[in-house]
């Protein structure tokens, strides 16, 4: 597989709710600078706050990067903890184990993989409980 | 690309080159160039953020004054509602109306039912649009989304500003009373700078129906005189709607479609805080957003006099005053066709930093670099508002590396 034509990084830091949004926002940035396709960018758009999101709720803080290849945006959103113990039932529309703060916030309602599964071509979760989570996003330009 | 037309101009015998104008865009649309302001068409909204703070009054639109009205042999007036609350006190709408007669103009048109007619049409064009819809009575806003948030314009409101479709129903009125085109000269009184834009821009009709901008700060001082000459009789404006009135103040328009389920917004800056979160699939339980791109709404316009929050004490009392609206019970086919829009004069400006991708991706690696090697202090001394937007000039031709006085001096102070 040919190696990516640009990577664009941006950390991501844990509880900072008045900056969830902005690594996303850059991206989209940078789509538009790019010339890409409306449509696309609103996927991409909606899959990286999402995931973005997730990270400040649920994680000890991590990292976006953007990697461009020709053929296709990936999104690789990771961070350093604590992991999903159960995958599969994360995925489930409704379901959240985001904590009273942030549901006061208006976080939590349990759209979070869902949507970005529905905004994106492929997805991969890699997680454990106890350890990292690495999601994985790709939307292929055509 | 598709050249975007400009209120927004530059007197360049009065700009002395401050950047208070390029510290203050919201869209960072100016830079400093051999001492002087200039603007980046593509990125501008004509919010008017540069006349308001321009020391100067380097800034400023074309527009028309007092004298031109007098090419026509029929002149009609329409203010913009906001003129009923610029006399620091309360005064009687009918006798504005009658100074405006005394200024030289044979007829005053309320904008009120135009402003009724607009708030119909997008009560029932909510229902079509996709949430949360947007309303786009601020021309900067179409602008704004236009420029930054293509995406959304499947989420906006497609009918026409009260201002464009009072002066159709103006011309039709007098078209049918027999009156050549050429002989009616309309002329609305603007509270900002960005309707020359929107209404030059506007219909695709060959003979725009607004003939003439006319700033309400250039009318004032002679206003003021007839108002308070005392001289004058003032005029019936029981016509006048009270829902009308309120769709120049943020909440006005929603409360006058009975919304209950709405967000209204002011101010650049935080417009596209709100309209971030809808591009990023947020607010969708919303019914309607109502932007601003000034604070205050209309009132906060770039040509007005008095202070907004006076302003808004102003008109609220001339809103409680009006006891009457006008009801709709169905709209005519007639009106929704014709001020309908299927696709409001929004005209993409493309951000590509080139026309191919591959060599937009070039162009963005080198921007990347070149930010980690300057200072990220934003000072500005370059002529670009921030260290992001220099990197971005560089790579675009519009500025030129050697133009960062401390790009050598990079990566101690970086970071950010």
């Amino acid at each position: 597989m040919s190696n990516e034509i640009l990577k664009l990084h941006y950390d991501i830091a844990t509880g900072d709710y008045l900056k969830a949004g902005e690594a996303s926002s850059n991206i989209k940035k940078a789509l538009m600078q790019l010339g890409v396709d409306n449509k696309i960018i609103r996927r991409v758009c909606v899959a990286s706050y999402e995931a973005e999101i997730n990270i400040v709720i649920h994680s000890l803080g991590g990292y976006m990067d953007m990697n461009i290849y020709e053929d296709r945006i990936e999104i690789v959103a990771a961070d350093v903890g604590p992991g999903i113990s159960d995958v599969a039932l994360a995925m489930t529309v409704g379901y959240s184990t985001a904590t009273q703060g942030a549901r006061e916030m208006g976080f939590g309602a349990g759209m979070g993989l869902p949507n970005i599964k529905n905004n994106c071509d492929e997805l991969t979760v890699d997680s454990s409980a106890g350890g990292s989570t690495t999601i994985t996003m790709k939307i292929y330009f055509k | 690309m598709t050249k975007l037309f400009h209120s927004v101009k530059l007197i360049e015998d009065k700009c002395k080159g401050c950047s208070k104008c390029m510290n203050n865009c919201p869209m960072e649309a100016v830079r400093i160039k051999n001492s002087k302001a200039f603007v980046i068409e593509d990125k501008c909204i004509d919010c008017g953020e540069c006349i308001k703070v321009c020391p100067y009054n380097a800034h400023d639109i074309d527009r028309d004054y007092l004298e031109d009205i007098q090419k026509y042999k029929i002149k009609v007036a329409v203010p913009s509602t906001t003129l009923y609350a610029q006399f620091g006190e309360y005064v009687d709408p009918g006798i504005i109306h009658a100074a405006l007669l005394k200024l030289g103009f044979d007829e005053v048109y309320e904008q009120t039912y135009a402003c009724d007619i607009v708030a119909e049409i997008t009560k029932k064009e909510i229902e079509n649009t996709k949430k949360p819809a947007i309303s786009l009575v601020c021309p900067s806003i179409a602008r704004l989304i236009s420029i930054n948030y293509p995406s959304l314009i499947e989420n906006t409101i497609k009918v026409l500003t009260p201002i464009e479709v009072a002066a159709s129903l103006i011309r039709e009125k007098y078209e049918k009373a027999g009156y050549k085109y050429e002989d009616v000269g309309i002329f609305f009184l603007t509270p900002c700078a960005v309707w020359l834009t929107s209404l030059k821009q506007s219909p695709t009709k060959q003979n725009p129906d607004i003939n003439g901008i006319i700033a309400i700060k250039d009318i004032y001082s002679k206003l003021l005189k007839e108002i308070k000459s005392g001289e004058i009789e003032k005029l019936d404006v029981s016509s006048m709607s009270f829902t009308g009135l309120s769709v120049v103040v943020p909440g006005g328009l929603c409360k006058s479609i009975n919304s209950s389920n709405y967000i209204t917004v002011d101010g650049v800056k935080n417009v596209i805080k709100v309209l971030d979160e809808v591009e990023s699939g947020k607010l969708q339980d919303v019914e309607l957003i109502e932007p601003f791109a000034c604070s205050g709404g209309c009132l906060g316009g770039s040509f007005l006099v008095e202070n907004p929050y006076n302003a808004r004490r102003l008109l609220d009392k001339c809103i409680k005053d009006t006891n009457f609206t006008y009801s709709f019970d169905e709209l005519s086919d007639y009106y929704m066709q014709q001020f309908v829009e299927n696709v409001r004069n929004i005209k993409f400006s493309n951000q590509k930093l080139a026309e191919d991708f591959v060599s937009a991706v070039k162009k963005m690696k080198y921007m990347n670099e070149l930010v980690n090697t300057l200072p990220g202090t934003d000072c500005g001394q370059c002529g670009s508002p921030s260290c992001k937007a220099f990197a971005e000039d560089v790579v675009r031709g519009l500025a030129h590396i050697e133009d960062c006085k401390y790009i050598n001096l990079g990566g101690d102070v970086n970071e950010g």
